[in-house]
């Protein structure tokens, strides 16, 4: 309520001080008078940051080295990196399966999302109606994780459309989700799916920038089709492949949510990633020490490929 | 011209993709209109026997879907609201004002896209769990449900948007200063400035960044999931419909969960196709997504 009066007091203020003829230092007063509205324009952002940020952060790095049964905010016991040495010691599942489930599944959805929309924008470029394929490609992203989730677990079923396809060609069912060694694959080949549409949305403008005259002069020299994409179109198109791979290599890392509402990590650990132990472990187990402590190592994985990126197109624009 | 060579190959390709994108999105319509004992049998067939309309009854039967719908839209009209007048706000205070601490405000806001969601999920649960004096919690949080009570828990770590905030100004930096300058010594106030002028003026970039955000808290799952656990009368579309397909038999409710699915999808998918040229552009800002 404070700060919605604010401004109207310091309007009437300066109405005030004109009407009375004290023209002198205008400007000096404008200025003045900005920087009070600056921060009264700020007022709720930095706020917002104060206590969904910056509390936060805080708060999950105490839990993080501590233990604590999450009822009475005194109770919180300081345990230092004991949870940490509990991710990594014998007999934890953390390190494996659960982050080499985390690395498979980002290398894996990286690579199918990349060579199928390198293929799919190359292939969009020649053709008419380009906006109308793009929209086409684009469904699954404005689409809730809960609809492409369950709508993929129920054509993985026996009697689902993939195994219906699978009968109709003459070869039997598949229990992808129910066998550990598909459910992974399986979740990797649904999460490419949903991140296609961006990946070809910007692949398409790097290959928009690529001059036709190059393709003019590689023509006029009798090259072909498969000689242009590798020495023509590739090649210029590494900053836009290099953008989609980090992001998408990110993402990859980060995402639970199409697991959760696909096979909740299972079957065993076969799915589980680190996203995900950190949830169950707060939200099923009640352990906020341990959950803590897995998304701060997931963070500092997290971190790393974040600087590895900025670190690579920073080297790029130094060849250009 | 190389580039035109064998199109049927092209067309090859996109049309195969194409078929691959929308063929999950039709099997799940095709699935929502099948009778009890037809979805989830062998053998598989893609089309319904009569296109049977109770299961989108019985979706708004049990799923209580008028209150889920309604969760669902005020959360994502609170969030969507709030990015948009935090964004143009703090964007234009960044892009235009001067003042003490700008760098400093503008580095903390570019930091804040560096932190990623999933390692805010367990404090934001606690904070809002533990709010003092709120929901039965005294002084030290404890006792009662905190801020969780409220329908706006469900939007409360979305209303301030880094991304958006970065994007304002980016677009504002580009506004010529004169025009604030006429407005002014015309004698409106900052306020007057950003409602008339600069409102005005960033009105594509607004659509494009109220759909993005319309979009994604639309579609919010995990933390919708979270506040819900702790408060059920705050169930959003994704969660109810989740929970359905976990509880039952999948080969008898699965139309009615595809019933489900088809409604809570249908709104986010009219208003992408009317505005797409926006929400593309948006994709394209973001990079990410």
């Amino acid at each position: 309520m404070v700060n919605a009066l604010a401004p109207d007091t310091t309007g009437r203020a300066a109405h005030g001080a004109r009407s009375a003829g004290a023209a002198v230092d205008v400007r000096g007063r404008a200025r003045r008078r900005q920087v009070g509205v600056a921060y009264l324009f700020l007022a709720p952002t930095l706020l917002f940051f104060a206590v969904f940020l910056v509390l936060p952060l805080g708060f999950a790095l105490l839990l993080s080295m501590s233990r604590w049964a999450g009822f009475d905010l005194a109770d919180i016991d300081p345990v230092g990196l004991d949870n940490f040495a509990s991710l990594f010691a014998d007999g934890s599942t953390f390190l494996t399966p659960i982050l080499t489930n985390t690395l498979l599944f980002a290398v894996g959805t990286v690579a199918l999302a990349l060579s199928g929309s390198v293929l799919v924008a190359n292939c969009i470029d020649r053709l008419r109606f380009q906006g109308l394929w793009r929209t086409l490609y684009f469904l699954p992203i404005v689409t809730t994780v809960v609809a492409v989730g369950n709508v993929w677990k129920y054509m993985y079923e026996p009697g689902g459309l993939v195994n219906g396809v699978l009968n109709t060609l003459g070869l039997g069912s598949v229990a992808f989700l129910q066998d550990p060694d598909t459910a992974l694959p399986s979740v990797v080949v649904v999460q490419a799916w949903a991140s296609l549409g961006s990946a070809i949305l910007i692949l398409t403008a790097g290959l928009k920038s690529i001059p036709e005259s190059y393709y003019e002069a590689a023509a006029l020299d009798g090259a072909g089709p498969v000689t242009v994409f590798w020495r023509i179109t590739l090649p210029l198109l590494r900053p836009s492949l290099l953008f989609v791979c980090v992001t998408q290599f990110l993402t990859g890392l980060q995402s639970f949510a199409l697991i959760i509402v696909m096979t909740r990590g299972g079957p065993g650990d076969a799915t589980n990633v680190a996203a995900l132990e950190m949830y169950w472990q707060a939200f099923s187990h009640g352990d906020w020490g341990t959950a803590s402590a897995a998304a701060f190592v997931l963070f500092v994985v997290v971190l790393v490929v974040t600087l590895a990126q900025l670190w690579i197109f920073r080297r790029k624009g130094e060849d250009a | 011209m190389i580039r035109r060579r064998f199109p049927w190959l092209s067309y090859l390709v996109v049309v195969t993709g194409a078929v691959l994108t929308v063929v999950p999105f039709l099997d799940m319509v095709m699935t929502s209109f099948k009778g009890p004992g037809e979805a989830g049998t062998l053998p598989y067939r893609f089309l319904p026997k009569a296109f049977d309309l109770s299961n989108y009854r019985a979706a708004i039967d049990q799923l209580d879907l008028p209150v889920l719908f309604r969760n669902s839209v005020v959360a994502t009209a609170v969030i969507t609201g709030s990015v948009l007048l935090t964004s143009s706000l703090a964007g234009y205070a960044l892009a235009k004002l001067r003042f003490p601490g700008r760098d400093f405000v503008f580095r903390l806001v570019l930091s804040t896209m560096m932190f990623p969601p999933f390692l805010f999920f367990i404090p934001h649960f606690l904070i809002l769990v533990h709010w003092p004096l709120a929901g039965g919690n005294d002084l030290l949080g404890r006792g009662g449900a905190g801020l969780t009570v409220s329908i706006l828990a469900l939007a409360m770590p979305f209303l301030v948007n880094g991304f958006g905030i970065f994007l304002m100004r980016q677009f504002l930096v580009s506004l010529p200063d004169e025009v604030l300058e006429a407005a002014r010594i015309d004698g409106a106030g900052e306020f007057a400035v950003w409602w008339r002028i600069v409102v005005p003026q960033t009105k594509p970039v607004l659509v494009t960044l109220g759909l993005l955000t319309f979009v994604s808290a639309w579609n919010e799952y995990i933390w919708a999931l979270l506040v819900s656990t702790a408060n059920p009368d705050v169930m959003t579309l994704p969660v109810g419909i989740q929970l359905l397909q976990d509880y039952v038999d999948p080969t008898r409710t699965m139309p009615i969960v595809m019933a489900g699915l088809v409604l809570s999808v249908l709104p986010v998918l009219v208003l992408f196709l009317l505005l797409q040229k926006y929400y593309i552009r948006g994709v394209m800002l973001s990079g990410l997504k």
